[in-house]
């Protein structure tokens, strides 16, 4: 497994930055993080420290990128309840995302190779945290994991969704993350209903 | 000694974030683990003239416990995958030496300790200066482990049946359980 060292964040941000716009035109490529990287204007031979697996590092570190944007661009969540904190931060990740739909796109594909999958589970479990994390969960119990797990999917169904989806604003996407949101409220009050039951 | 965690890590050694990781990770499993021990304890020997002592000894595994799932929360650790296992062998491993009579649970009590002394020295040699605060919890939570393991020598546990292959077993396990625990 290799991880992206945190000492050089900044510089990768920095960097991907000027690669995004690059993307829908040449691909998750080395073609583009070669472009970015000189129109940032750094140094060519930074593209292998930087990212060292060429374009699937490239993915990984604008995944990051946006996990920490998001927690940022989303404000204070207080006087929300826990489902609606997850709808804003979905909202705000979508938000992010907006512009450069069409890399996310390609990054997605990339993501489903097969021989990508360990990436791919990694950074949906690294965002599925960072948004869990981001709405105030402390849980350290098992169910650290179904929650994870849970938000994992319905993310993930929201995303397909969304890249679906021609129109030019979040709305569409949004209700259909509202109708999955629900239906995982319905499933948890027919859980307590038969846990109640069995305890009585 | 002013030296920071992982200072003199080599190449392909875990990152001082993932030495820092993995110690919260296999304590908290380890703080869960003994809290079911003297639950399973104490459901059996409940009503016996012991219970002040193991309810005592719970109590304070219980504070370790809550110190460890706030520092999960705050630290975005990711808790361990075995916890339900952790939740049933506790439980049964407290349960089956209480069986046993007290001596048997306290001479599992002793073994446990030892092992969790052994464990908390070595992480308490490894974290250097900059984790001050984890550092204070572990040499804290060492000093009450082995508070327990006296407490279980008080009481007779070196009289229990077969106590030198119940304890070698349990230290064992416990060792066994805090490697596999670190890394799921």
């Amino acid at each position: 497994m290799m991880t992206l060292t945190e000492a050089d964040r900044p510089a990768r941000d920095a960097a991907l930055r000027t690669i995004l716009p690059l993307v829908p035109e040449m691909g998750w490529s080395l073609r583009a993080i070669a472009a970015g990287l000189a129109d940032a204007g750094m140094a060519q031979e930074d593209a292998e420290f930087l990212f060292p697996r060429g374009a699937t590092s490239a993915i990984d570190a604008w995944l990051d990128l946006t996990d920490r944007q998001m927690a940022v661009a989303v404000g204070d969540l207080a006087g929300l309840r826990t489902p609606d904190r997850i709808r804003a931060l979905v909202a705000a990740r979508l938000r992010l995302a907006a512009p450069h739909k069409d890399a996310l796109r390609q990054a997605m594909a990339m993501l489903a190779l097969p021989w990508n999958a360990p990436l791919g589970l990694r950074t949906a479990a690294r965002s599925a945290s960072a948004i869990w994390h981001a709405a105030g969960d402390r849980s350290a119990d098992f169910s650290w994991y179904t929650r994870r797990a849970s938000l994992a999917a319905i993310y993930g169904a929201t995303l397909a969704f969304w890249l679906r989806d021609g129109s030019e604003d979040i709305g569409p996407a949004l209700d259909f993350l509202d109708r999955r949101l629900a239906g995982l409220a319905r499933f948890g009050r027919c859980r307590k209903r038969v846990m109640e039951r069995r305890a009585a | 000694m002013t030296e920071t965690t992982g200072e003199r890590r080599l190449p392909g050694d875990p990152t001082p974030r993932h030495l820092v990781e993995r110690m919260i990770r296999v304590d908290h499993a380890g703080e869960y683990g003994a809290k079911r021990i003297y639950e399973g304890q104490l459901a059996v020997l409940g009503r016996t003239r012991w219970r002040p002592t193991l309810e005592h000894m719970k109590a304070q595994e219980q504070v370790h416990l809550d110190t460890f799932s706030r520092l999960i929360g705050e630290r975005k650790v990711r808790p361990t995958a075995l916890l339900p296992v952790w939740h049933v062998a506790g439980f049964a491993l407290g349960a089956a030496t209480a069986l046993l009579g007290h001596r048997g649970a306290m001479a599992c009590t002793v073994a446990v300790e030892e092992a969790i002394d052994e464990h908390y020295r070595a992480q308490d040699e490894t974290l250097g200066d900059d984790e001050a605060e984890l550092k204070a919890h572990i040499a804290q939570f060492r000093a009450e482990e082995l508070e327990h393991r006296d407490i279980g020598l008080e009481n007779e546990a070196e009289l229990a049946p077969a106590y030198r292959l119940l304890s070698a077993a349990i230290k064992a396990g416990c060792k066994v359980a805090i490697r596999i625990s670190e890394r799921v």
